[in-house]
């Protein structure tokens, strides 16, 4: 008791709140905390110091440049799309203020297949240049998909929907006032977009940057398929090619690091910047109309901008599916497959992402560890938080064939993406006005009252987009579905890429765009109801 | 409760990775064939035809081919035996039987190449096959000296060329792609590539690690450009003139010559397929996909009844007329398209050695700058 009363300095209140929120925490915390620990109990020895002196610079720059590089696409497809499509009136704009979060709905491997066909000395865009131009394909340099720069292309593609929805939320959400007194103080569009919007909006951008580069870390589908050697491919090299989980494990620590590094560099951006929207007028500013030229200017960026991450290679997929008919495969129940692992493991991972979320309004103890752990688990690799699942399912004796795979398999799920769940319920609390608690405390509401009354109202206003884009990603999950499924659950995203991996990029269309379907559906709602929620804010 | 102990000790690290470095020393089972052919004659004779009556089948297959799953139900209908399967990655199963340990379900593995198959052998997650018909159907260097694994399909690792720019003799011998005429007309994948390895151990084999070293040398100079994709984006590359020398398996051509996109059969028109020897009267690369027998197999029967379907006409067109791999039964008709290669001999190279030399391999790959 004397132990417990000391600490308690630092654990403020036990209450139960705390307690659930610590026990969601362990819950999404546990494979990380079991894969880390094997892997810095267990050792590596010799094939761990061979690694360090011969891999292990090499996967850690070459996962630093992917990041570094992906960080840049992300912000150039992402910021200035959603700068003219919140603030601006232009040719379309109403269809791409939701059209751009489409990409949202591929996988970054799909891409990766896609764009790997469609750009290769064969595929259908050098043949054309060869065509046109006359020259042989010697004559001619072009880049390869098979790069760096080629993977961070791909997955800025499949991810900086995150960053566009976040910065277009804060574009959206900008005070009229501030923005009309810059204006009136004749502030130029650039200006304005410079030195007031942009600042104001940069916490935002960070924070879907950081979730989006959190997944360009983790990813394993598309770095391995075109042949990149980043520490996730170090991770199943070490894993599966040299038979060392223990040294896997340890690479896996420095990628969450990484990881940890990313929402370290967000926080801070996050707490020096942006400007305090203190002004209670949150009507979306009026849309500024766009000449002629600028106009159509704009229309053909974003058209460019959803063409490459998202329609070319959309279609060429469908191309090859249809120009070489659908096989004899087993589609419908890989599908349903599918279906059923994304929503149970996206209810799961709600359910913690609430918990913590709500968790985190009671005090810093429960805020900090909710977010730790689920920071942990969106930062480790699918295939590392199987590692721990896997050992769990061994020392309990439970086979990994059994149904029993399939619940820890739901929770690896869970302890993926919650992360990327709590973050649109954060985002409802950011909303909704601070004074709100306070009104609440001093009318004489209870803390339970105010946890069920305020709280758990205003969190379940993000709910509908948390629940979207954890079952999106879920749907998308590759490396621990591979490692976990058991007897006869091959999902569409193992079909996929066993295929693709196996030169077969004909069969590997159907369950590509089978996913990609299965998630535009989903990505379209949510779409549709965020750009209906800043209309409606617009009229109202 | 009593197995938790047993699994703990049995899973963590330190058990795994001597488990890693005694390899290889997978105990001798001796009264398993008797026994196992008794069982599968009661089970022929008894009970109903009705699936699932008769047991269940665990098969931890590399491959990823629809046909097998028709394959799988085609055993399942003749036999009642009700086929379980999961379909990974050779070295992904593998890590995976590891920490299963002796909770692992598997009774077969069925993998593609030799090295790969060598790779569970070594783990030490294989147990002898017993004996049976199914070996007097098949060539000798098909079995595993010590019966770890059978060949089931043959498949060839060769070259496809442009016959515009090169011609025959100069791909006659894997030493003619060390030709600096051939500078900046190879294309080839990845060294890590298990085909890659394989084939290199071979080379060690025949040639010596010198002789293969400079081979490896001498061919990385020759590469029109840094190793990238799979065996398929070489052969295309040839046809779209970036190279004219494509180290592929024989099947990944074939299947191109049969594909339902027209850009594809075009690219396999453009080019001809040829099988390089390891020099005057050394033989070509001939590889297998085989299957193995799970070292803590509970259906033992099952899994041989399923050996003596995989070798029997029926099974070994299942198995190959989707994959373009080679019949290991000798009048089985070969898959449609398989007559435009080249005759060939069968290699006399133990198939072992494709697992044994693979480190070494990889290590003459990695001296040669071949990523």
């Amino acid at each position: 008791m004397q132990a417990i009363k000391a600490s308690s300095f630092h654990l403020p209140r036990l209450n139960p709140v705390a307690l659930i929120t610590l026990a969601a925490a362990s819950l999404i915390g546990a494979p990380v905390a079991i894969a880390i620990l094997t892997g810095v109990i267990g050792g590596g020895g010799d094939a761990w110091l061979h690694i360090v002196s011969t891999q292990l610079l090499g996967y850690t720059m070459t996962t630093l440049a992917v990041i570094g590089l992906t960080a840049t696409l992300i912000l150039l497809f992402a910021v200035p799309t959603a700068w003219f499509v919140s603030l601006n009136e232009f040719p379309g704009r109403g269809f791409f203020e939701w059209a751009l979060i489409l990409p949202l709905a591929a996988p970054g491997y799909v891409l990766a297949y896609a764009w790997a066909d469609a750009a290769d000395v064969a595929g259908p865009i050098q043949s054309l240049l060869r065509d046109v131009t006359g020259l042989s394909a010697r004559d001619y340099w072009f880049p390869s998909v098979y790069s760096i720069p080629g993977l961070s292309f791909v997955m800025a593609s499949a991810l900086f929907p995150y960053a566009y929805l976040t910065a277009r939320a804060a574009f959206s959400n900008l005070s009229l006032c501030t923005m009309e007194a810059a204006r009136s103080l004749g502030a130029s569009p650039r200006r304005l977009f410079l030195q007031v919007a942009l600042p104001a909006a940069r916490p935002a951008i960070f924070a879907g940057l950081a979730l989006a580069l959190m997944e360009t870390a983790a990813d394993y589908g598309a770095a391995s398929y075109l042949g990149v050697q980043t520490l996730s491919v170090g991770i199943f090299r070490a894993w599966h090619s040299f038979s060392e989980p223990a040294v896997a494990a340890r690479l896996a620590v420095l990628l969450i690091l990484i990881a940890f590094g990313l929402q370290f560099i967000e926080r801070v951006a996050r707490g020096r910047g942006g400007i305090q929207q203190t002004a209670t007028r949150w009507r979306t500013p009026r849309r500024q109309k766009l000449g002629p030229v600028a106009g159509w200017g704009v229309a053909i960026g974003c058209t460019l901008v959803l063409m490459l991450s998202f329609v070319i290679p959309v279609s060429r997929l469908i191309w090859v599916s249809a120009e070489t008919g659908l096989g004899q495969g087993q589609i419908v129940r890989p599908f349903l497959n599918s279906l059923t692992l994304a929503l149970a493991g996206s209810a799961f991972a709600f359910v913690l992402a609430l918990t913590i979320t709500i968790g985190a309004r009671q005090n810093r103890f429960s805020q900090f560890i909710g977010r730790f752990a689920a920071g942990a688990g969106y930062a480790a690799p699918g295939i590392v938080l199987a590692l721990g699942a896997l050992f769990i399912l061994s020392w309990t004796g439970f086979s990994v064939a059994g149904p029993a795979a399939l619940i820890f398999l739901v929770w690896i799920y869970a302890s993926r993406f919650t992360a990327a769940g709590a973050e649109p319920l954060n985002a409802a609390f950011s909303r909704a006005p601070a004074s709100l608690g306070n009104a609440a405390r001093s009318l004489g509401a209870s803390r339970f009252q105010r946890l069920v009354r305020v709280d758990l109202p205003v969190a379940m206003s993000g709910a509908s987009a948390a629940a979207i884009i954890l079952f999106v990603e879920t749907l998308k999950e590759l490396p621990a579905t591979l490692m976990l499924r058991p007897f006869n659950w091959d999902t569409l995203a193992v079909q996929a890429f066993a295929y693709a991996s196996d030169e077969r990029l004909a069969a590997a269309t159907l369950p590509s765009l089978l996913i990609t379907a299965a998630g535009l559906g989903p990505v379209v709602l949510l779409s549709l109801q965020l750009t209906r929620a800043g209309q409606s804010r617009a009229a109202g | 409760m009593k197995t938790t102990m047993k699994t703990i000790a049995s899973v963590s690290f330190t058990a795994l990775l001597a488990a890693c470095s005694d390899g290889g020393t997978a105990p001798a089972a001796s009264d398993d064939g008797t026994l196992s052919d008794a069982a599968v004659e009661s089970g022929e004779t008894t009970g109903s035809i009705q699936a699932g009556s008769k047991g269940t089948l665990n098969i931890y297959s590399a491959r990823h081919y629809d046909s097998d799953k028709l394959m799988y139900e085609a055993f399942e209908d003749q036999t009642g035996i009700r086929v379980r399967f999961r379909e990974a990655g050779a070295n992904q199963l593998l890590e995976t039987m590891r920490a299963e340990g002796e909770n692992s379900p598997a009774d077969l593995i069925i993998a593609s190449d030799a090295g790969a198959l060598w790779r569970f052998k070594d783990a030490s997650l294989t147990q002898p096959l017993p004996e049976g018909e199914f070996e007097q159907l098949i060539p000798e260097r098909l079995l595993e000296p010590g019966r770890q694994w059978v060949g089931l399909a043959r498949r060839i690792r060769g070259v496809a060329y442009d016959p515009e720019r090169i011609s025959p003799d100069q791909v006659d011998e894997w030493q003619d792609l060390a030709d600096p005429s051939l500078e900046g007309e190879i294309c080839v994948r990845s060294s890590t590539n298990i085909y890659n390895l394989s084939l290199m151990a071979e080379m060690i084999e025949k040639w010596g690690a010198e002789e293969a070293q400079s081979w490896a040398d001498a061919v990385v100079t020759n590469m029109a450009r840094t190793p990238q994709g799979g065996d398929t984006d070489q052969v295309e590359a040839v046809a779209a003139g970036l190279c004219s020398v494509a180290i592929t398996n024989h099947y990944y051509w074939v299947r191109m010559t049969q594909s339902g996109s027209n850009a594809t059969r075009e690219a396999a028109a453009a080019t001809q397929i040829a099988f390089p020897s390891f020099g005057e009267g050394e033989g070509i690369h001939v590889n297998i996909t085989g299957v193995a027998m799970a070292a803590n197999a509970q259906n033992k029967n099952e899994a041989m009844q399923f050996v003596d379907y995989l070798l029997s006409s029926d099974g070994q067109h299942r198995l190959v007329d989707e994959t373009k791999e080679i019949p290991v039964i000798e009048d089985v008709t070969w898959p449609k398209g398989l007559d435009a290669i080249p005759e060939f001999e069968d290699s006399d190279t133990p198939l072992d050695t494709f697992g044994e030399r693979q480190s070494e391999a990889q290590r003459i790959y990695d001296e040669a700058g071949w990523n």
